[in-house]
């Protein structure tokens, strides 16, 4: 049996830097369902925000992440994310990182959304890959193994503590043990729940579905994120830095539209904000063919595109077309990103004794409603060094969590179950059918814009989904890279985390952030200023409410 | 369009030998070789390739395409289909076939390690760097480790193509202690090297360029 004291589960940013700081103390291993460098941690391209300079402050920049979040975001986790955020940056070079430099040699910073200042680090439009390859190649230098292509199947939880996994090695079409003293999730988000994404097709919620299922809390499930700017049709991502370098947000008519709903931070509001204005532009009329909006780079000069948004200018060429320093790029919002994820605390720590949770797929909670542009970057490598330093001191002090035989037999007994039948009827097409319906039902129903009756819709109709999913056969399992296995149990963990969101999205009766309900289209501090917390129930999922951490800012309105 | 995908197949588990079986697939000009590849996939949820971001920065879907290595996301089908309308997809050659189109990494991913691919941060490193130094960095850091140059170049000494990029942008990197010793670690002769400079732009589907190396 393969025992490694800390398990991390992922290979993106979170998850590497959680391996990296844990590896100091702990024997270490990464499980990742792809190699480690083709996390989507490296489609991230804006930056990393971090006051590095003394015009900026800490404390501003945890005044705009607290009023960004709509007052949802616990601000004593911001405060750990905006201290920490300097340090950790400065780590980072260390490593090796090449950041876009200012020309007097120091980290150059730019504009994102929602934020007073200049402030996100980056090297170019790659920041998220130059990152994720530098901690890689921090990884090798480690020696840290690394178990590539394998998937999570179960947390194996003995008397109400994980004690180890069940993992599937793609390669081998085999299942194995894997014990441990700490798991720690990093495994990112569910963007493929939504029919529009910016996600790669690898983020299928594996990792939030299965802590819920093993029990653990998810929290704020219903704030999804829209990112106003992906390539109409493709929703390939183009950067929020291509407006934070200046680029315009114009309607049909050449307008920029923005000046009517952010007078002041203009395209730089934040992302909950320009994507509903982009959406009402189109529904009023205002759009290109009724479908979408011009994100205008041409007056930059070719100079500037090319040097700080050079994959933007390749992504657009290629997918749309278009050349951003001679034409405008059609743009339509899409999914993005998950501000709810696997309750945790400021150190990782889940519900549940033994798993740890950092990244995307973790709610700490530093994005509240709405997460502002480069502090997802930020949050990956704060949280993930946090988790990677408490997983090794846990390590460090416990002993050897019980993982009796009969756990471990259960679990392998309920996977080799779900073959046993042996019939084999070629069913995988309704694999496919269930998930258009369900990522279908998420983007017309569970969207941008929301109300009561459609949200009550998607959750009856994803139960009638579930129902179906219930009567499938699995695809033969003894076959190496049997992705069909994998849709297959992909679309398992992306109808759980559906009905969790769509369910959420019903329950709260107000408009916070990126939740925004046609119907009850103001916020409500005094009915639902709290968390949504929700876990595995015998019929579905039960929600309840938590507070919110408020420390030096009470809510105010919210202005841009 | 219609376009027919004709493409390797190999599954160890049962099969001798590698065979080709042809998909027929309904796609736009302007959609990607990988577009066409899942529709194949629906129609036979056995076929194996590798497959994530869709938008050429993960590197998972490097296939060889009529031939020529390349990225399944990168390369549009208007360019890959031919006047018959026929794109040929094998596993991407110098590696070993594993399923269909997914091939053996190891070796690969192992082969990085002769090179020391990591800064090995100096002591009195100031943290400052120069803009146009950085941005020397920036262009080999921008490789996305698909395998496509080690398919497509023969490896020009004992180290693989892809880890001479790392090898050669941590010799241009300043917080390096290792500096001039990054040469003799990737054991290429100096003329070699500079061929292989020279050729990468056109091999890499990131079009990476390494400027500043002195031989």
């Amino acid at each position: 049996m393969i025992m490694h004291e800390v398990l991390i589960v992922g290979g993106g940013l979170a998850g590497l830097m959680a391996a990296l700081s844990a590896a100091e103390k702990a024997d270490v291993a990464v499980l990742s369902k792809l190699y480690p460098t083709r996390s989507h941690s490296g489609a991230a391209q804006g930056g990393f925000n971090a006051v590095m300079g003394e015009e900026d402050s800490v404390e501003a920049h945890i005044f705009d992440t607290v009023k960004g979040s709509d007052y949802l975001g616990d601000q004593d986790a911001i405060e750990v994310l905006c201290s920490d955020g300097p340090e950790v940056i400065l780590e980072l070079e260390r490593l090796g990182v090449p950041w876009t430099r200012s020309p007097g040699g120091g980290i150059a910073q730019r504009p994102l959304g929602g934020a007073g200042f200049p402030r996100a680090c980056f090297a170019a439009d790659f920041s998220g890959h130059v990152v994720l390859h530098i901690l890689y190649e921090q990884a090798l230098r480690r020696r840290i193994k690394i178990y590539p292509e394998w998937r999570l199947i179960e947390l194996l939880v003995e008397d109400g503590r994980v004690a180890g996994v069940l993992a599937y090695d793609l390669a081998r079409a085999k299942t194995e043990v894997i014990r441990s003293k700490v798991v720690v999730l990093a495994t990112g988000g569910y963007g493929r729940a939504f029919a529009k994404t910016t996600n790669a097709i690898a983020n299928t919620g594996d990792g939030m579905a299965i802590a819920y299922r093993a029990g653990a809390v998810l929290a704020d499930m219903e704030f999804v994120q829209f990112h106003p700017t992906t390539l109409y049709g493709t929703n390939i991502l183009i950067s929020e830095a291509a407006r934070g370098e200046g680029g315009y947000l114009r309607n049909a008519g050449g307008t920029r539209f923005m000046a009517d709903y952010a007078p002041q931070k203009m395209e730089l509001a934040p992302r909950d904000l320009v994507s509903r204005a982009i959406f009402r532009e189109i529904k009023e009329g205002r759009g290109y063919e009724g479908k979408y909006v011009h994100l205008d780079l041409t007056h930059l000069g070719e100079a500037l595109v090319a040097e700080r948004l050079p994959q933007v200018r390749d992504l657009s060429m290629r997918y749309a077309g278009v050349d951003p320093a001679v034409a405008p790029m059609p743009i339509e919002p899409a999914q993005h990103y998950s501000m709810g994820g696997v309750r945790t605390g400021v150190w990782g720590e889940s519900s549940l004794p033994g798993l740890l949770a950092a990244g995307e797929v973790a709610n700490v909670s530093v994005h509240g409603a709405n997460r502002l542009g480069g502090n997802s970057l930020l949050e990956t490598v704060v949280f993930g060094r946090r988790a990677g330093r408490r997983a090794a001191e846990l390590a460090g002090k416990e002993p050897w969590p019980v993982l009796s035989k009969t756990t471990a037999a259960r679990s392998l007994e309920s996977w080799s179950s779900m073959f046993s039948d042996g019939k084999q009827i070629v069913q995988e097409d309704s694999t496919f059918l269930i998930r258009e319906a369900a990522t279908s039902i998420m983007t017309s129903q569970v969207g941008v814009f929301r109300v009561g009756d459609e949200l009550a819709d998607a959750v009856e109709k994803l139960k009638e989904l579930k129902k179906r999913y219930k009567e499938l056969d699995p695809p033969r399992e003894a076959q190496p890279f049997n992705y069909a296995l994998m849709e297959y149990l992909e679309t398992g963990y992306i109808l759980d985390l559906c009905e969790i969101i769509a369910g959420g999205a019903l329950r709260r009766t107000e408009s916070r952030g990126a939740h925004y309900r046609l119907d009850y289209p103001r916020r409500d501090d005094l009915n639902w200023l709290g968390h949504t917390l929700a876990r595995r129930g015998e019929n579905g999922p039960e929600f309840s409410s938590g507070p919110v951490k408020i420390t030096r800012y009470q809510p105010q309105e919210r202005g841009y | 369009m219609k376009v027919v995908l004709n493409i390797s197949r190999f599954n160890p588990e049962v099969d001798q030998q590698r065979y080709f079986q042809e998909f027929s697939v309904s796609v736009e000009g302007h959609h990607t070789v990988l577009d066409a590849m899942l529709q194949a996939w629906r129609q036979e949820p056995g076929l194996s390739f590798r497959r994530s971001c869709r938008s050429t920065i993960c590197g998972s879907c490097a296939v060889s395409i009529n031939g020529t290595p390349g990225l399944a996301c990168q390369t549009l089908i208007r360019d890959a289909a031919g006047a018959d309308g026929r794109v040929i997809l094998e596993p991407l050659p110098h590696f070993r076939q594993l399923k269909d189109l997914v091939v053996d990494l190891e070796p690969f991913f192992e082969s990085l390690k002769a090179v020391l691919p990591w800064v090995v941060t100096r002591e009195d490193y100031s943290g400052r760097m120069a803009p146009e130094v950085s941005r020397q960095l920036e262009v080999p850091a921008t490789c996305i480790l698909c395998g496509v140059c080690d398919a497509a170049m023969d490896a020009p000494g004992e180290a693989a193509p892809a880890a001479l990029v790392k090898g050669l942008r941590l010799t241009l990197d300043p917080r390096d202690a290792l500096g001039e010793h990054r040469l003799a670690l990737m054991k290429v002769p100096p003329d070699i090297l500079k061929l292989f400079i020279k050729n990468l732009p056109d091999r890499c589907p990131k079009g990476i360029a390494v400027q500043g190396i002195k031989l």
